[in-house]
């Protein structure tokens, strides 16, 4: 059995190899780990069941890409809705799913055509076809704005949708899109013209969601449960749980008590560290570590002084080191943010990208800029000779970050920088985010952010917008890459980008942490791990031929 | 005509709480944004993509038209949409009374009683080893974080020993009003219960120790015993219905709170109840929901303060004059 997981573990890593000698353009080589399983023992449960409950934290409202937005329950829409390709545009090599083909028409990339399966139905019944593609486009760049929207109505915006024929869809873009195919195809979850046409209000719009996905919502109430049954008509083949049932359980510790009593089957959120430990000998549990490429960032607002001038950005930078907080405050499970945004593991991350720790640059830099301590007590004044304090804010309900911004805080009073940390509730940081109303704070950071190369560019235009004075050059390289017509051009582009933020940071990761879930082994033994959703989403419960190019590999134990 | 003046006085509070509630959300920093859209979203949205969300719930218009809705709304039984639930707010929190008022009055209720006999008995062991004893256990399991006690109750009850259910109201796989439901909605009722009355008891138990004690130095207990009533008499029939007077305010006043919801246990025990709204409003900035909770909330305040107002006469016969 040792010699069989050492052989398994050998051509998954041959494998990574392999694939990183033959890169398809527009890939630097950076691979998202396997996942890896965690428990001591690794038992052989049942890999189909009747009935499964889990333990959900975020509510899903009514289970519609407008009441979901965010990378802690997408999961949950994903068991209802399909998109083009599969599994997301966090991995480079993602497959058909409603698409059987999508193919770039014209040389500038700004006209892709896309054919769509035959024979998928929604849950209604109702045949899906090219007027429901069109119309998913077209929605999302005429009304209300949500997660997705961007992927019509910014980047990429599409000037022109058309209906070819019943199952074929021409789409047209204000600029290049060479990577149409990998990222908005793989995130754009396709809706129903027949129930969404007209809806003018779509937050307020309480019917059942209508997907083609291999979930149908049967019941729900918002904060308390949601009942999932299989389509067993499911055009991928039949789901191998019947029925799932998400129960709300917002407090950490009582759902990870109700995991253990068997209350229910699996929690979905990941393990706190020092519980990993914990129940590694755990005989009813078992855990895999899967990638969620999830991200923890110390955020420097450039819309305020100091940080509006870019050298006091590097100069925190180089004084702060990440490496110790991943070993101190999460155990060691993860990765140092040392390697810079985007996520490490992002196959369009240039390999070559680290953030320096420096912290006599960092106080060569302070000097040069005035920044002195003239009354001896060790922390610097500003230019003007006042006395000079960084404020730095956190959620309240995030203790992982206090203990961050303490040794960020430490870090930077080693090069003669004051901080005054501050843990307020998260709906009023978040206004304060919005307001632009702070200099630093401590925040995660999704996939969607972290790993989406489109959401990179977003991210930066948002910036610009909202800069008191336009950093001629960042703009010059983002213009660029919105004119990039290859995928080649696009990857050089991005990590000029990379490299330019990593030198004059607004964002400075701390630590990308490894995501550990754990569930009963007894009730259901069949999950699988996929970049991005970490274990619990719609492949786990999908039959084994229909995982084929969206579950990822997995370290056997032992190895 | 007393009658008018307090029916006047009793709208001129009910008015005042309705203004608050309807400030109250909108003074706290942020709006419902932050909750509908992540970060990475609104990061590159204009004030004008902006405005159109918050004009899918109303909330681009101008205060004054807001409140104008909102009071509208409140004489006609509409109470907007919930940006959390996506629901009538009349509904949702509607669908969460029973459950509050089955935890809360359960607590309020063992609290009241348990707090009541053992202030009592306390209050005539005065200064005994007995009194000091219970006096500091009171005061020290009382003053324990609510969520702290919850959370060992959990572990213990749930976790280690494995006796009851640790999270939820009701057995979900049962059917509604079945004896395996009933069963699981009284088995996922004790913890939290328990943690809320270990709350609410010291306060009561203090008050009735103090005004029990109060009442058996007062003379008409010393005059009762120098007539040479029974020392049983003198105490049940003299000092208690004296000392009950408190005990009875207090406990009106926590009918009242019973609608109010109790947001830390009902958090740590995923129990559907108001508390969990209000966490729910506050985190989403969810103006409608928290505006619906807080009328729930201040009618029963305004309720139980009536109520007291119209039973006190016939606990307190000097009222009556």
């Amino acid at each position: 059995m040792t010699l069989l997981r050492t052989l398994c573990f050998l051509s998954i890593i041959s494998a990574g190899n392999a694939a990183a000698q033959s890169l398809s353009p527009g890939e630097s080589g950076n691979q998202v780990e396997p996942a890896r399983f965690v428990s001591a023992t690794n038992n052989n449960g049942p890999t189909e069941a009747d009935r499964l409950t889990l333990g959900m934290w975020v509510t899903a409202g009514n289970v519609t890409t407008y009441t979901i937005g965010n990378s802690w329950n997408d999961w949950v829409l994903w068991l209802v809705y399909d998109k083009l390709r599969e599994p997301s545009p966090y991995v480079g090599n993602s497959q058909d799913w409603l698409a059987t083909r999508i193919e770039q028409i014209s040389d500038d990339a700004r006209v892709w055509e896309i054919e769509l399966r035959e024979g998928v139905r929604w849950h209604d019944g109702r045949p899906f076809t090219a007027e429901d593609v069109a119309f998913t486009f077209e929605y999302y760049r005429e009304g209300p704005p949500n997660r997705w929207t961007h992927h019509a109505s910014s980047v990429p915006r599409m000037v022109g949708i058309e209906v070819v024929d019943e199952m074929t869809v021409r789409l047209t873009a204000e600029n290049p899109m060479p990577n149409f195919d990998r990222i908005t195809a793989a995130d754009l979850p396709i809706i129903q013209r027949a129930q969404w046409e007209g809806v003018e209000a779509p937050r307020e719009f309480a019917e059942i969601g209508i997907g083609t996905g291999p979930y149908r919502l049967v019941e729900y109430e918002a904060d308390r449960f949601y009942r999932f049954e299989a389509n067993d008509d499911y055009w991928r083949g039949a789901p191998v749980v019947k029925n799932l049932d998400l129960v709300m359980i917002k407090d950490p510790q009582t759902m990870f008590t109700a995991l253990k009593t068997g209350e229910i089957d699996g929690a979905a959120r990941p393990v706190p560290p020092e519980l990993v430990l914990e129940w590694q000998d755990e005989p009813d549990l078992e855990m895999i570590s899967a990638p969620t490429l999830w991200g923890a960032w110390l955020h420097l607002n450039e819309q305020v002084p100091p940080f509006d001038d870019r050298d006091l950005r590097r100069a925190v930078t180089l004084a702060v080191d990440p490496a110790p907080m991943l070993d101190r405050i999460m155990l060691g499970q993860g990765k140092p943010g040392t390697h810079a945004w985007p996520h490490v593991d992002s196959f369009w991350t240039d390999p070559d990208l680290t953030a320096p720790y420096d912290p006599a640059e960092a106080a060569g830099i302070l000097e040069a800029k005035g920044y002195i301590d003239t009354d001896g007590d060790g922390m610097r004044e500003g230019p003007d000779g006042t006395a000079f304090t960084l404020d730095m804010k956190i959620a309240s309900n995030q203790p992982l970050f206090l203990r961050a911004a303490e040794m960020v805080s430490a870090q930077l009073a080693e090069v003669g920088l004051r901080t005054d940390v501050e843990s307020i509730d998260p709906a009023s940081l978040a206004a304060l985010w919005r307001g632009g109303d702070f200099q630093m704070r401590i925040a995660d950071i999704t996939p969607h952010g972290i790993a989406d190369q489109d959401m990179m560019i977003i991210l930066y235009r948002g910036d610009i917008r909202r800069e008191p004075t336009v950093d001629e050059e960042k703009a010059e390289i983002v213009e660029r890459w919105l004119a990039a017509e290859t995928r080649e051009d696009r990857l050089a582009v991005s990590y000029e980008l990379q490299r330019y933020q990593t030198e004059y940071p607004n964002r400075v990761m701390l630590w990308y942490p490894e995501s550990t879930f754990a569930y009963r082994w007894e009730a259901f033994d069949n999950y699988v791990p996929s970049a991005g959703y970490g274990i619990f989403h719609k492949y786990s419960f999908l039959p084994e031929s229909a995982r084929e190019g969206v579950a990822d590999p997995m370290i056997p134990p032992g190895n | 005509m007393p009658w008018l003046r307090t029916v006047a006085a009793y709208a001129a509070v009910f008015a005042l709480a309705l203004t608050i509630n309807f400030a109250l959300p909108r003074i706290a920093p942020g709006d419902p944004l932050s909750f509908l859209l992540p970060e990475d979203v609104l990061a590159e949205m204009t004030p004008e993509d902006e405005a159109r969300v918050l004009a899918e719930f109303g909330l681009d218009r101008p205060i004054p038209v807001q409140f104008a809705d909102y009071a509208a709304g409140i004489v006609t039984g509409d109470l907007g949409v919930s940006v959390t639930y996506g629901a009538p707010v009349w509904d949702v929190v509607i669908g969460r009374l029973p459950w509050t008022l089955l935890l809360m009055g359960w607590a309020l209720a063992l609290s009241t009683i348990l707090g009541t006999a053992l202030g009592v008995m306390a209050a005539r062991r005065r200064g005994e080893m007995g009194d000091i004893g219970a006096t500091v256990l009171v005061l020290a399991v009382g003053s324990a974080p609510v969520f702290w006690v919850a959370m060992l109750l959990i572990t213990l009850f749930a976790a280690n020993l494995g006796w009851l259910p640790s999270y939820g109201a009701v057995p979900l796989m049962a059917r509604e009003g079945s004896a395996e439901w009933i069963l699981g909605v009284a088995q996922r009722t004790i913890l939290p219960v328990t943690a809320l009355t270990i709350a609410q008891t010291a306060g009561v138990w203090l008050t009735a120790r103090a005004s029990m004690a109060v009442a058996l130095s007062r003379d008409y207990v010393t005059f009762a015993r120098a007539k040479g009533v029974p020392e049983r008499g003198v105490f049940w029939r003299h000092a208690l219905r004296n000392a009950i007077l408190p005990i009875y305010t207090n406990a009106t006043i926590g009918l009242g709170g019973l609608l109010g919801g109790a947001l830390v246990v009902e958090t740590v025990f995923s129990w559907p109840g108001i508390g969990q709204l209000v966490v729910q409003g506050v985190e989403a900035r969810d103006y409608n929901l928290l505006q619906g909770v807080f009328l729930v909330a201040t009618l029963a305040v305004i309720a139980a303060n009536l109520l007291a107002d119209l039973t006190y006469p016939l606990l307190d016969p000097r009222v009556r004059r």
